[in-house]
């Protein structure tokens, strides 16, 4: 899967996701769920706006030092015994990892969850190279099973099935005994054992990473299910694939990154696995892997760092910002098309794969802040939003012509206050005959849209302005 | 206290109710209220759309009127914001950029002047009947006003406040985006107007007009029985 | 090996319009240490009730004991799990707190099969492992705040015994038991900065593992154990 899911216009992806009920009520309660989860977890931890200013500090850092810590961590992945490779292109990592993965003459690959191999297309690169590739988080793998079905959230991918759905696919598909329950308990032992045989059979383990350190080489992973663990635990060559951002100094601030994360994204004060792996397996283990590659992905984000978007790159991906947003509460993950949803999505995806298929996205805000609010690396997200907006109507003038001339207009009214005060004076008059009881209910030209939805006031044929100059005279007096 | 009053020009073309009840309210409280009379729009709308070239005519236009001023107040924390604002519009403009930062640092959002700087927590307002506050984005978040209106509110006499189920959540208005995104606002305005009616509120109360232009304009379409009014309206009742 | 690095920093060092450094290490001056506040001036006992607490709350058990009651509780603790196989790692620790008449004799004696982790064995430690119903180790350090044991692994202790088995437990030290990830992550930098290499893994198991992905309910045990027990040692 590559970032972009279909080729449907953003108002026809959001028009069929509005009417997806099932899916609404979903997002509508995790919103709910992981929002109260989460703020109960940074009360219990206190000083969360502190926690905040600090995991803000240490990724700036980081980005500003990017050279320095991505040298060093090279440095200390070759001196554990790992390879790594710098990867330019999503084309350059996917050849790279087909490489690994002929030499290795490996049928079967098992995954855990990972945003950036989404992003590059690896399991498509790696099925050309006739490999199987299997997802073992729980909620990617019944993506995967269903016939790759697409990710709706960036922590709990399959969020728009309902269990009865779930059930429905693994009778389909595995072999589900239909008159077993459609209970998450027992879909999910199932999966436990259908899985448990892949991860024994697999010849290659490919991971992302939610953070790597520089000074010791060592990659970490965050998951509940213990999947990662597998993942890098049973094959003998384990393939970690990175966004060349993800990354801290030391321990130091490793631990405080993975605090906030999982804070951020489910409440949880640690997850049930945090694996940190420094290299292969060292003379006489026998388990682990015994080949160690760790894939740097830039894929565009060298053109986001020095930019007024450098901040976009702070991100931890814990979808704090997806959890609060009131436009993903309605639309869902799916109308973003894309694999990064929400405002993380939409300030991301139109910087990694352009305007062109993305130019709605930074508009899919009503710049109500509730993003910025919520992330715990203090991303200013939804000034990032008004960032895309004036670099998309200034620089690559894909604004609609009437909304420009609309906004000249405006800009010319309100410059000269007497013609603002002539403006807005008329205005009364003109739309006089559209109004009833002071009311406007079917407008024209941008009132339609409004007029759609909700009545108009009808402008006041005092207007304050003139209230105000009678109000004085009566002081005066 | 002289009080320079940014009226917006939502007060100014539609809801001039809203603009009397603020200068009686101040007038009350023992402010000499004024007008500056060259005052436009504050620019957001077009700011706001990406248009930041275009809004910056208005702006200057703004910064003009109120520079001198004393202290200014607006019935809004949204255009509020938007003068606090200024001086990042203005960052590389070195004659506006000091101007802007001269008007940010008095702006006032009402609710905030009457708590924070005249210190008055009970306006001597009287208003029967069961309400909810719904507070707005800009205000709450950006400008950080979340504990005036509800103290001045608690203070109304004979008005019964109760929490609106998941206040946080925006009502749906930001500005252009109510009609460039007409189908999702709609949802959202739609479970703003459901969570007000849970409660089983006579008024839903708000201090911008904008969103109360919005959740009100949705309540009267579905001819909910829901009454909207701007806290100005509800403290200056007496 | 690395491949390609020098294009790859030169291109950042592009965006960030000055030449690359590798060579002068930052200065990290943090303005913020939120993780060093709290949890400060507590005993022992107070971060066990601390660590008790959150284990209720992560469906984790927890068995506080002497090293003389040791054997009893742990096999209490196998019974109730229903029995072997065990998996388990090499440790003279086991031998240390007299837990040799456990495995070599009692457990035996009840038809529980017990493996331990022998470097010499190869791939077969792994399926032991995979075919055990209880793993059982030793962690280094407890964090009370979020209930984590952590497991480094080497060639007696296989990272496969804590994560394949149905059921897990981790004998621990009552005088182990740290605040929170902060004090590991200063002792693992300490570590570092004296030269020292790290094990290949270090795992942080927080409980039995789980899942919210079907309609955000809450599944114990999935891919890694479905039940996990901590063993204090009060005494030690």
């Amino acid at each position: 899967m590559s970032i972009q899911y279909n080729k449907h216009t953003f108002k026809d992806n959001v028009e069929e996701n509005l009417n997806n009920s099932f899916m609404r009520g979903a997002v509508v309660s995790a919103q709910d769920r992981l929002r109260t989860g989460r703020i109960n977890a940074a009360e219990e931890l206190g000083d969360w706006e502190e926690w905040r200013a600090h995991g803000e500090e240490i990724r700036q850092h980081v980005l500003n030092n990017l050279d320095y810590y991505l040298h060093e961590l090279a440095e200390n992945v070759e001196k554990a015994g790992g390879h790594v490779f710098f990867a330019k292109t999503a084309k350059d990592a996917t050849d790279y990892i087909q490489e690994v993965a002929t030499k290795k003459n490996a049928k079967k690959i098992v995954k855990s969850k990972s945003m950036v191999t989404e992003e590059i297309s690896l399991n498509e690169a790696l099925e050309e190279a006739g490999c199987t590739v299997v997802e073992t988080d729980l909620g990617e793998y019944i993506l995967q099973i269903d016939n790759h079905d697409k990710p709706s959230h960036i922590v709990a991918p399959a969020l728009h099935k309902n269990a009865q759905q779930v059930k429905d696919v693994f009778v389909d598909k595995l072999d589900y005994n239909p008159q077993k329950s459609a209970e998450a308990g027992e879909l999910a032992r199932h999966v436990r054992t259908t899985l448990r045989n892949e991860f024994l059979t697999a010849d290659i383990g490919i991971t992302g990473c939610n953070f790597a350190v520089a000074e010791s080489g060592s990659i970490c992973l965050v998951t509940n299910e213990g999947n990662a663990g597998m993942v890098t635990t049973i094959p003998k060559t384990q393939i970690t694939v990175m966004g060349m951002e993800r990354l801290v100094p030391t321990f130091e601030e490793l631990e405080v990154l993975v605090n906030m994360l999982t804070r951020s994204a489910v409440g949880q004060k640690l997850p049930s696995y945090v694996n940190v792996m420094t290299g292969p397996r060292k003379p006489g283990e026998t388990d682990g892997p015994e080949e160690f590659h760790l894939v740097i992905v830039d894929n565009g984000r060298s053109n986001i760092l020095g930019t007024d978007f450098q901040s976009i790159l702070q991100c931890i991906r814990c979808g704090a910002c997806v959890n609060v947003c009131p436009v993903y509460r309605h639309i869902g993950g799916h109308s973003y098309n894309s694999i990064y949803s929400g405002p993380i999505g939409a300030v991301l995806t139109p910087l990694l794969a352009g305007y062109e298929d993305y130019k709605e996205l930074p508009y899919a805000s009503s710049l109500c802040g509730a993003c910025s609010e919520a992330c715990p690396v203090k991303i200013p997200l939804h000034e990032l939003l008004l960032k895309h907006r004036e670099r998309i109507v200034e620089q690559e003038g894909k604004a609609p012509i009437s909304e420009a001339m609309l906004m000249k207009a405006f800009s010319l009214g309100g410059s000269s206050s007497s013609i603002y005060a002539t403006g807005a004076k008329i205005a009364s008059r003109v739309v006089a005959p559209l109004s009833k009881n002071g009311k406007i209910s079917k407008g024209p030209g941008p009132l339609k849209a409004w007029t759609e939805v909700r009545d108009f006031p009808a402008p006041k044929k005092e207007r304050f302005r003139d209230w105000f100059k009678e109000h004085e005279k009566g002081s005066d007096k | 206290m002289k009080v320079s009053l940014f009226a917006t020009c939502i007060v100014d073309m539609f809801q001039t109710d809203v603009g009397k009840a603020t200068v009686e309210l101040l007038e009350r409280l023992g402010c000499e209220v004024v007008f500056p009379k060259g005052q436009v729009c504050c620019g957001q709308p077009a700011y706001n759309s990406g248009y930041v070239k275009d809004a910056k005519e208005p702006m200057k236009k703004m910064i003009e009127a109120f520079e001198d001023a004393e202290v200014i107040v607006a019935p809004s924390g949204s255009c509020a914001f938007m003068f606090r604002e200024y001086p990042t519009v203005f960052k590389d403009d070195p004659v506006y950029f000091e101007k802007a930062k001269k008007v940010a640092s008095k702006t006032y959002e009402l609710t905030d002047f009457i708590v924070n700087v005249l210190n008055v927590e009970d306006v001597g307002a009287k208003l029967e009947g069961k309400a909810t506050y719904h507070p707005s984005c800009h205000m709450t978040r950006l400008l950080g006003v979340s504990e005036s209106p509800k103290k001045l509110l608690s203070n109304v006499k004979g008005l019964e406040m109760v929490d609106l189920p998941n206040s946080y959540n925006c009502c749906g208005f930001g500005g252009t985006f109510s009609v460039k995104m007409g189908n999702i606002s709609e949802q959202m305005v739609d479970e703003k107007v459901d969570s007000t009616l849970q409660t089983g509120a006579d008024y839903l109360i708000g201090a911008d007009g904008g969103c109360l232009m919005n959740i009100g304009g949705r309540m009267q379409r579905r001819g909910e029985n829901v009454k909207v009014l701007h806290i100005a309206e509800v403290l200056n009742h007496h | 090996m690395i491949q390609h690095r020098e294009e790859f920093l030169e291109t950042i060092g592009n965006s960030l319009k000055r030449t690359v450094n590798t060579k002068v290490k930052p200065q990290r001056n943090w303005k913020y240490a939120p993780q060093k506040k709290g949890y400060q001036g507590l005993s022992q006992d107070d971060l066990l009730e601390i660590l008790e607490k959150q284990c209720d709350k992560i469906h984790t058990d927890v068995v506080t004991t002497t090293v003389k009651d040791l054997p009893n509780a742990l096999e209490q603790v196998v019974d109730q799990y229903g029995g072997g196989p065990i998996s388990m790692w090499q440790d003279s620790r086991f031998d240390d707190y007299n837990l040799k008449p456990l495995y070599e004799e009692k457990w035996p004696n009840k038809g529980y099969d017990v493996s331990k982790w022998f470097p010499e064995l190869g791939e077969q430690n792994i399926q032991n492992a995979e075919k055990a119903n209880i793993g059982l180790t030793f962690s280094e350090y407890v964090l009370a705040e979020s209930g984590t044991v952590v497991l480094f692994s080497d060639q007696a202790h296989g990272k496969s015994v804590g994560l394949l088995p149905n059921n897990f437990i981790a004998i621990v030290k009552k005088s182990m038991i740290v605040p929170r990830m902060t004090q590991v992550a200063e002792l693992l930098n300490k570590r570092i900065e004296s030269g020292e290499s790290l094990p290949s893994a270090i795992d942080f198991v927080s409980g039995p593992s789980n899942s919210a992905d079907i309609e955000m309910k809450l599944v114990v045990g999935v891919h890694g154990p479905i039940h996990a027990t901590y063993i204090i040692l009060m005494d030690e």
